[in-house]
């Protein structure tokens, strides 16, 4: 199982140097807050049409406020070479891309944590119903952001403008993923039990993130090394 | 050599155009729910056909470079997908013309449309990641990768009115002299591709030459 | 109902036609632009060696 141990070190290198540095999660706390802050004023927030916005607004939220994150991911190598010495180390690629991947999940999931009593508040939700369901679908949702994310900043790690490529590219990829997880979401924060319909959009974000994970591990040795 | 083949397909190509318009405009009749409107269906779906035909070709290419490091099929996956972009563009508004007409929308967000408009925003954002890089091999490799995650999409869109109930129309029985009519639209259509890309190819082995002449003129 | 729908078609069956044209025409005004600076290349190095 040395694959599973070697990914574990990345995961805990790269908490470790974020937790303690703290650039990127300060900004994507900050930036979540605002932008639920902002969107309370853009249209009034009365009990039915925050049901119906709900799903949207938050993985709206979570899709921009993951993009300082996961931009960070691979640029925080570069200084000093980092990137360079990680690929001589004998570690497989898809280990590196798993790492940092669990990582930013980590990341994102405590901005999220953060954002779902923020939404409860600012918005009057009674978000926590069906909180397991919603917790399931949230991670489902994530994995599927980070995994792209984490592989795309990977990939654009060396181009000169890389601050613009990454979402530029990544969220015409994540729109299957938002799309599924917004319309559960929206559900489930209704207050509405899992039904036929959403089990199918469930599926479908299982099937996305296989299918994604799978493309993500296979590639990102090429792109890495060559 | 290639120029003959590019005018000689050209040339087949504006024949069988011209005479599918007639055949499209003047022999077929009017459809009972739809009066004339429907015609433009032997554009619309064609078109989408040939993306989705082109798109997996591309796959190929781009699993070949990654594989063997071969520049030439860079070469055959840029074209390919930038070739892709007209014709994209024309099914999609061809399609949100129809669907104003018949059903009093310009667009939807079902299944279909969805998917295909992210395809095409992928290729759109294909050609600008290649724009962005200079370096050859590595515009080459990321683009390839990058291509490769696009095309996941294109199974979604291709099966998204089987399996879910969508705005878009199912997949529906056609009169075989419309279907004769749609596959010799698709022909056209397909020689007209053949001849961009043939066109583009040629562009790329046009900039591989410059770039080569530019590396020379700042070495001396 | 049918003559407007005609109409409809003729827009539909334009916009297919004009994207067409339109990126015909870029692809043979970017293949100029790169024989010319090729060409331009060209009889730069000839100089030189020229000289």
């Amino acid at each position: 199982m040395d694959f599973w141990r070697h990914t574990i070190t990345i995961l805990q290198k790269d908490l470790r140097a974020e937790l303690r540095s703290k650039e990127a999660i300060n900004a994507s706390f900050s930036f979540a807050l605002v932008i639920l802050l902002l969107f309370s004023f853009a249209f009034d927030p009365t009990e039915d049409t925050v049901r119906d916005l709900s799903g949207g607004l938050l993985w709206i939220v979570f899709a921009f406020a993951g993009a300082l994150i996961l931009n960070r991911s691979f640029a925080r190598e570069l200084p000093n070479d980092c990137l360079d010495a990680l690929l001589a180390a004998p570690l497989p690629g898809s280990a590196l891309l798993l790492g940092k991947a669990l990582a930013n999940l980590l990341l994102l999931l405590a901005v999220e944590a953060v954002c779902f009593p923020a939404f409860g508040l600012f918005y009057n939700v009674r978000w926590t119903r069906q909180f397991w369901p919603l917790l399931i679908v949230v991670l489902l949702g994530t994995w599927g952001i980070t995994v792209i994310g984490t592989m795309f900043s990977a990939l654009t790690v060396n181009l000169r403008l890389r601050e613009v490529m990454l979402p530029l590219l990544v969220y015409p990829v994540m729109i299957p993923c938002l799309m599924a997880a917004m319309k559960v979401s929206n559900q489930l924060i209704g207050g509405e039990p899992l039904d036929a319909e959403a089990m199918v959009w469930i599926r479908f974000l299982i099937g996305f993130d296989v299918i994604f994970t799978s493309l993500a591990v296979l590639l990102v040795e090429i792109v890495l090394v060559g | 050599m290639r120029e003959k083949l590019i005018y000689i397909l050209g040339a087949v190509a504006a024949f069988l155009f011209v005479r599918n318009l007639n055949v499209i405009l003047n022999v077929l009749p009017d459809e009972a729910q739809q009066g004339a409107m429907y015609r433009i269906m032997f554009f619309h779906i064609p078109s989408w056909w040939t993306a989705m035909l082109l798109a997996t070709i591309a796959c190929y290419t781009n699993v070949a470079y990654l594989a063997t490091g071969k520049l030439k099929y860079d070469a055959i996956s840029v074209s390919l997908t930038e070739v892709q972009l007209p014709i994209l563009f024309t099914g999609l508004s061809t399609g949100m013309i129809w669907g104003r007409i018949i059903w009093g929308i310009w667009w939807t967000w079902d299944a279909r449309l969805t998917s295909a408009l992210v395809y095409v925003l992928l290729c759109c954002g294909y050609v600008i990641l290649r724009n962005g890089i200079a370096d050859p091999t590595q515009r080459a490799k990321i683009s390839a990768v990058f291509s490769l995650f696009a095309y996941a999409d294109v199974p979604i869109v291709w099966l998204s009115i089987r399996l879910w109930r969508t705005q878009h129309p199912s997949p529906m029985e056609l009169p075989s002299e419309m279907w004769h009519a749609l596959l010799w639209n698709w022909l056209a259509i397909i020689l007209l591709m053949i001849v961009f890309l043939l066109l583009r190819l040629r562009q790329e082995e046009m900039r591989r030459e410059l770039d080569g002449l530019r590396r020379l003129a700042h070495a001396a | 109902m049918d003559a407007r729908n005609f109409q409809y078609m003729f827009y539909g069956f334009s916009a297919a036609w004009v994207l067409i044209v339109i990126y015909a025409f870029s692809m043979l005004a970017r293949e100029r632009k790169i024989k010319a600076e090729i060409d331009r290349l060209k009889s730069m190095m000839e100089e030189k060696e020229r000289k």
